[in-house]
């Protein structure tokens, strides 16, 4: 798993990026179906966007560290959830 | 054959049930208990489901002696409640319903609790008073709705209790309500307190900063006890109760009452509600703990009435929302 942050000095925004590999598509597929529904509980000042290829690609960009720390730490014990979910109860 | 699992998770309660057709074949459930004096916040509570909701799953299906390929729904709570445990648990359901390749049904918990009085109780078409700690609503079915005849137009009956338990500082162990109708038994001075009926609905929040109030004041003073004060807020908050109950009762010509939710295992409550109802010639029901408190079985129940009336939650749609008006729901179960 490779996560990268950086500072975008020209907008004032912060963005970070995290690479997840599954075992095949198919469960890349269902962590991104499970993890995407929900909206981020804070209004605004965060986006993220979740992809999938082959892996799962998630992107986030804020306007603040803080509110993009809360938003990658939420996403990943979310992550972690789903991933152990799909370890006791998958094929 | 309709086999259903349920997830529930929007409180301090983590609980999954399985139901077949009206028979809860397994109901286990863990409750996140604080220490005296402290409530429970969204992140923790999170925390303490997610430490345990596997678990409380694997329980769930051994229970009921049944293996994933034999559920054929997959029912969790949509809200309302507190949005991080909400998250937690529907994480759980969304992905074990993609791995099962099972359909999934997002439920508001208000019927659920209501579901699950009507499977247990066989009450035809009651007037239900719905009291936690979350929650404090009078509904009546009419066509196709859940409607919300009364409510509370600021904080939860069961949340009056809870926030009153911290200042007396007694254990959250069962669970607050449990030790202040234990206490209130005791009791026996009666201490006069506000009674904010507002018509139809009911106000709270004054009654719990008068005795919040009168707790520094009184118990420092020895002019009374904290039971004295735990008796005379449950007959006051409980009145309360009965009244607006009684007044949709009239409204809808109901004989019947059905009393759902946590504070409904409360005997004073419900010796009180049975009083009401003699008079009037109506018939009161209620459940026991296992189920009045949050659990799985009843989001299972509801659930297994809105799949077998041909609802289904696309996973876009199966965000979690901790706003959800119970009358929001259409109810294509019931005619």
């Amino acid at each position: 798993m490779a996560a990268a942050g950086e500072a975008n000095g020209g907008t004032g925004k912060l963005e970070s990026s995290l690479d997840v590999p599954f075992p095949s598509s198919r469960e890349a597929t269902i962590a991104l179906r499970s993890l995407s529904p929900d909206k981020e509980p804070r209004k605004g000042g965060i986006s993220k966007l979740i992809t999938v290829s082959g892996s799962t690609l998630s992107r986030w960009s804020a306007d603040e560290a803080r509110i993009l720390r809360v938003s990658v730490n939420s996403f990943l014990d979310h992550l972690s959830l789903v991933m152990e979910t799909m370890e006791m109860f998958g094929p | 054959m309709t086999v259903v699992i349920g997830f529930e998770g929007s409180a301090n309660k983590i609980g999954i049930g399985i139901i077949r057709d009206g028979e809860v074949l397994s109901n286990p459930r863990r409750t996140y208990i604080t220490p005296p004096g402290q409530g429970f916040l969204p992140s923790d509570t999170a925390r303490h489901h997610r430490a345990v909701i596997l678990t409380v799953l694997k329980e769930a299906l051994e229970q009921a002696g049944l293996k994933p390929a034999d559920i054929d729904c997959v029912a969790y709570t949509k809200g309302p409640g507190m949005g991080a445990p909400l998250v937690t648990v529907a994480l759980v359901a969304r992905t074990v319903s993609q791995l099962w390749g099972k359909p999934l049904l997002g439920v508001n918990h208000c019927i659920g609790h209501i579901e699950m009085g009507r499977l247990i109780t066989k009450a035809n078409n009651p007037t239900v008073l719905y009291v936690s700690g979350g929650n404090t609503q009078v509904i009546a079915y009419s066509e196709q709705r859940y409607r919300i005849f009364g409510e509370t137009i600021d904080i939860a009956v069961g949340n009056c209790l809870d926030r009153f338990a911290r200042v007396i500082k007694i254990s959250n162990d069962p669970s607050p309500g449990y030790n202040i109708e234990q206490m209130a038994k005791k009791g026996s001075q009666y201490v006069e307190l506000p009674y904010t009926v507002k018509g139809m609905d009911v106000s709270f929040s004054g009654i719990l900063s008068y005795i919040e109030d009168a707790a520094h004041k009184m118990l420092s003073s020895g002019q009374c006890t904290s039971e004295d004060l735990c008796f005379s807020l449950q007959e006051t908050l409980f009145s309360m109760l009965v009244e607006i109950t009684e007044r949709a009762m009239a409204h809808c010509g109901s004989q019947e009452v059905l009393i759902v939710g946590g504070v409904g295992c409360n005997l004073r409550l419900q010796e009180m509600m049975g009083v009401m109802c003699k008079e009037r010639g109506a018939k009161l029901f209620a459940t026991d703990e296992r189920f009045c408190i949050d659990n799985g079985a009843m989001i299972a129940q509801a659930g297994w009435e809105m799949f077998r009336s041909g609802q289904v939650t696309e996973l876009e749609d199966s965000w979690i929302t901790q706003r959800y008006r119970t009358d929001e729901v259409e109810v294509t179960w019931r005619d």
